[in-house]
């Protein structure tokens, strides 16, 4: 009797937090209406277009509700501070992330046997070899893309070396985000920039980092900007800010598939490569429901071609291309031999690669 | 003589005014312009124009829905923290209270905390209370955020009010709460509204407490932000001025009203 | 005004001294409920006290401590969240990181200095316009002088961060124009400098200075200063020892507001700085945005930047706010 007269302080929590659910209510009972439940969907802007979720939603019965996202490091924070109660069931993880969200145990192993079009994938994404962490597969592939040396060619006719970037030739006139720069300038270096022999090695790792970084600081004064937004390098590059960056496949993409006098190329040193994958959450409250819908994305190619215009990335899944016009399509091709150049991230040895280039980054940074 | 001496000063503030409207619009005249532009990046020169962007912007539901729903979370977060601000700050002031250096340095806290950590931390605790992500998280999130913008606004008139006021309201009979209505909120009133002023800025620019809190109704700047990492594209600068004109229009509608109330 | 100064007491018949209002007010405050409940609850010391304390001091530790002290728990745990086969201990160690070594240091002082410039730079530049409105714009004009000021705020953030760099950039309104009139051949570099994070700075943050300075310049008796114009004082002198120092809440209120936004908060400006204006909030988001997330350090230094922060708004309005205000 006593315990209820007392509140315990985790009781009055509780119980501040009820009246607040109260509040809150109606919107909870709207989305228990819905027959088929409900599937929570994080990704970004325009990925998932309008005619594809009302077809969906009246197929299933399924009320499918999307979370806008603009990063991925918000997406990782929220999931991460819910915890074991995700309020997502699908998240989209950029290929940098995708083996940090699979260590923190943010993801659950893809089921493909749950997807009946898995064979509409294009074959090289269907087990590669990036994708398998742990023995399983965590998510579905959907764009491709690489790191690649954007340039302004009415300034800068050729860059076949990364070399460029620290030519003073163009001083002030370059751009790149610190962390990724990093590793292609280990590359450059000849080092390992995906630390992938470097297992079991901290001394060597860290020798190659901080070349890299001295390389960096050596060079601050040939950099307008870091940045960190796709939106930040296009509008850099609009602007004439900047000749020559550091840039992700997709954000010079739209620019090219704009008009803009841009282009992106593999320097011969070579360069990473990545997939925007779809994954299902780690105790995702409507898992069945992720799987109709990653289902249905792979058997609608205006899915996949929506996601590229909004990208710039190049699509996975077999007839996208076909959708395309022939701006779009060129703004997506490389030559067979830069293609070749492109490796793909691994998920060895990322505590070391993760810890190591953080420092050096904030250290370029401070310099 | 001493007259052009009481002008001079006069004319230069007059001078600031209008140099100080012009940085403030100048910049924001350049994003309009944009919203017109034929292209998918925003860029000088602007070459074709177009009504394109507005055309797409009014049919888009979600735009619409984003702004109704903004303008539902900052009116509530405004009315909860203006009440609640004026409140802390009235027992800062209050005579006789002792720490008020720390009740102070409690309430201001919210406004130090960078936007991503007070996120994480906001959507740890509701989680600990048991709250349910959603409009009503949303709302106390904005609450939180902008509760030391009032206290602080408050204090700029309550720390100098003459306090033989208030006593000579008491005098008369008057007890404490309808002292506090009758005469202390009406003297607060420029420092409130512009307290109310920062709730609703800063709720309907607030991105990373509503991502965290709630998120699948989209508010207006989890469109925006969602739409710039697309691209920078005049879409989101014709929706940023069709805001803008209906705010102006609305804010210049209200004044014309209360001025001719008054008059009468 | 609720107060535990009980010298406006009541007399002892109380219910004689139950005063006449005049407007609506009387209606609530005559009625029984209001006399026997709120009204009841005012009579006493005790009462007043809760009424005034109770509130405020609920909602304070449960939200604004609250949050903060599930930071504090994690800025002391080794790891965070907690993964199956890792222990997790109490630890100061992340506190000890931002000490050990210079590299953390450098960004919070630059902090400091930048958020000190951008402060004295705000309110130099808004001062006079908020003298402007609050005493030389007829009262009538006033509402639309302001709400003037107010427009471009509504526009948010982001867009005004962008609309800053169109008129910077260099293929921005600046450049073309000093270009079409032939002024310069090639576009001067203004944007991802410090000048055009200042300037950028300045831009989005005015408002949190312009409203208290002129909400406190308001309040000040116009009278007062035709009274000293006519005992011969002159512009300056009106203004040092008059107007200054009865603005003074309005310039602690201003500057502490934009000196800690400055500090902590914003986050867009950082879009208009360049390589050499990396500022500690940058520093902290990077262990929450980085590739090897690191709750703990960056929940320790956030709170580092949150105390230096206060102590220094707290230091800031003893030295300018004065003893005779003994609010602070």
């Amino acid at each position: 009797m006593s315990s209820i007269l007392k509140p315990t302080r985790r009781t009055a929590l509780k119980l501040l937090g009820g009246s607040a659910a109260a509040l809150a209510a109606p919107h909870v009972i709207r989305s228990a209406w819905a027959a088929g439940g409900v599937l929570n969907v994080t990704t970004y802007d325009k990925f998932l277009p309008q005619e594809f979720l009302d077809k969906f939603q009246k197929d299933t019965g399924i009320e499918v509700r999307v979370r806008l996202t603009d990063d991925q490091g918000k997406q990782y924070n929220l999931l991460t501070a819910e915890g074991a109660n995700p309020s997502t069931d699908i998240c989209t993880v950029a290929g940098h992330r995708y083996s940090q969200f699979i260590a923190s145990k943010l993801l659950q192993p893809l089921d493909t046997g749950r997807i009946a079009n898995w064979k509409n994938l294009n074959t090289a994404y269907q087990d590669a070899p990036w994708a398998r962490v742990d023995g399983n597969l965590w998510g579905l592939p959907v764009l491709s893309g690489y790191e690649g040396l954007a340039r302004n060619v009415d300034q800068v006719k050729d860059a076949p070396s990364w070399e460029i970037m620290f030519d003073p030739q163009y001083k002030a006139q370059t751009s790149y985000i610190v962390s990724d720069f990093l590793t292609i300038a280990m590359q450059y270096l000849g080092h390992d920039g995906d630390f992938v022999s470097y297992e079991g090695k901290p001394e060597v790792a860290q020798k190659a980092v901080n070349e890299a970084r001295d390389l960096l600081i050596k060079h601050k004064d040939m950099v307008r900007k870091y940045y960190d937004a796709a939106s930040e390098v296009q509008q850099m590059f609009v602007n004439e800010d900047i000749y020559l960056a550091h840039s992700w496949s997709g954000a010079a993409a739209k620019l090219i598939m704009d008009g803009h006098p841009i282009q992106v190329s593999v320097p011969k040193e070579g360069t990473f490569g990545f997939c925007y994958t779809l994954n299902v959450v780690n105790n995702a409250p409507n898992a069945e429901n992720a799987y109709k819908l990653l289902d249905a994305i792979l058997a609608s190619p205006e899915v996949g071609a929506a996601m590229t215009r909004q990208s710039g990335y190049s699509s996975t899944i077999n007839g996208v291309g076909d959708l395309l016009n022939e701006r779009e399509k060129l703004a997506l091709t490389l030559p067979q031999e830069e293609v070749e150049r492109i490796v793909f991230f691994s998920s060895v040895n990322r505590d070391m690669k993760n810890e190591m280039i953080d420092r050096a980054t904030t250290e370029v940074k401070a310099a | 003589m001493r007259y052009m001496f009481a002008d001079a000063p006069r004319a230069t503030l007059t001078a600031c005014y209008w140099a100080f409207l012009l940085y403030l619009l100048l910049p924001l005249t350049l994003m309009m312009a944009m919203s017109f532009k034929d292209a998918n990046f925003i860029a000088f020169p602007i070459g074709e124009w177009t009504l394109d962007w507005y055309v797409k912007v009014m049919q888009d539901k979600q735009f619409l829905e984003a702004c109704l729903y903004s303008i539902m979370i900052a009116a509530a977060a405004t009315v909860s923290a203006t009440v609640l601000g004026t409140w802390i700050a009235m027992l800062i002031v209050a005579e006789g209270i002792r720490g008020r250096v720390v009740i102070f340095a409690l309430a201001c806290l919210p406004a130090v905390v960078p936007g991503m950590i007070s996120a994480i931390s906001l959507r740890i605790f509701v989680s600990a209370i048991d709250m349910p992500t959603g409009t009503a998280a949303i709302i106390l999130g904005h609450t939180v955020h902008a509760v030391p913008f009032v206290v602080v606004m408050a204090l700029t008139r309550l720390r100098t009010m003459p306090g033989n006021l208030v006593d000579a309201a008491r005098d008369l009979g008057a007890d404490s709460v309808v002292a506090f209505f009758r005469v202390t909120l009406p003297y607060l009133g420029p420092a409130l509204f512009g307290g109310m002023i920062f709730c609703v800025l800063l709720s309907i620019d607030d991105f990373v407490r509503t991502f965290f809190l709630g998120g699948y109704r989209p508010t207006l700047p989890m469109l925006i932000f969602a739409k710039v990492q697309g691209g920078m594209s005049p879409e989101i600068n014709a929706m940023a001025t069709l805001v803008l004109v209906v705010t102006a229009a609305v804010g210049l509608y209200a004044e014309f009203m209360t001025r001719r109330a008054r008059t009468r | 005004m609720v107060s535990t100064n009980t010298t406006a007491g009541y007399p002892a018949g109380r219910e004689a001294s139950v005063p006449k209002y005049s407007t609506g007010i009387a209606k609530v405050v005559n009625s029984a409920l209001y006399r026997y409940t709120l009204g009841a609850v005012v009579e006493t010391r005790i009462g007043r006290i809760i009424l005034l304390a109770g509130v405020p001091l609920i909602w304070l530790v449960m939200l604004h401590v609250g949050p903060i002290y599930q930071m504090l728990k994690i800025s002391l745990t080794s790891h965070y969240p907690v993964l199956p086969g890792v222990e997790s201990h109490f630890t100061l160690d992340n506190y000890a990181i931002f000490f050990r070594e210079s590299l953390y240091f450098t960004p919070l002082i630059r902090s400091f200095i930048f958020a000190t410039i951008a402060t004295a730079a705000t309110l130099v530049v808004v001062y006079p316009v908020a003298y402007y409105v609050a005493k030389i714009v007829r009262p009538e004009g006033r509402s639309k002088a302001l709400l003037l000021l107010l427009v471009p705020f509504w526009a948010g953030e982001l867009i005004r961060t962008f609309s800053v760099i169109m008129l910077l950039a260099n293929r921005g309104a600046v450049n073309v124009l000093l270009r079409e009139i032939g002024l310069i051949d090639r576009p001067i570099p203004m944007l991802y400098t410090s000048f055009s994070l200042g300037f950028g700075l300045v831009y989005l943050i005015c408002l949190y200075m312009l409203l208290p300075l002129y909400s406190a310049i308001e309040k000040i008796p116009s009278p007062l200063l035709d009274a000293a114009a006519d005992l011969g004082a002159g512009p300056f002198t009106r203004f040092r020892r008059i107007v200054l120092p009865l603005s003074r809440d309005g310039i602690v209120s201003g500057c502490s507001l934009v000196f800690l936004t400055c500090i902590g908060v914003f986050a867009t400006p950082m879009l208009l700085g360049g390589p050499n204006t990396v500022l500690f909030p940058e520093t902290i988001s990077g262990f929450f945005h980085g590739a090897s997330d690191k709750w703990p350090v960056g929940a320790a230094f956030a709170l580092i930047m949150l105390v230096t922060a206060l102590i220094t708004a707290a230091i800031f309005m003893r030295l300018v706010g004065g003893k005779k205000r003994s609010a602070f």
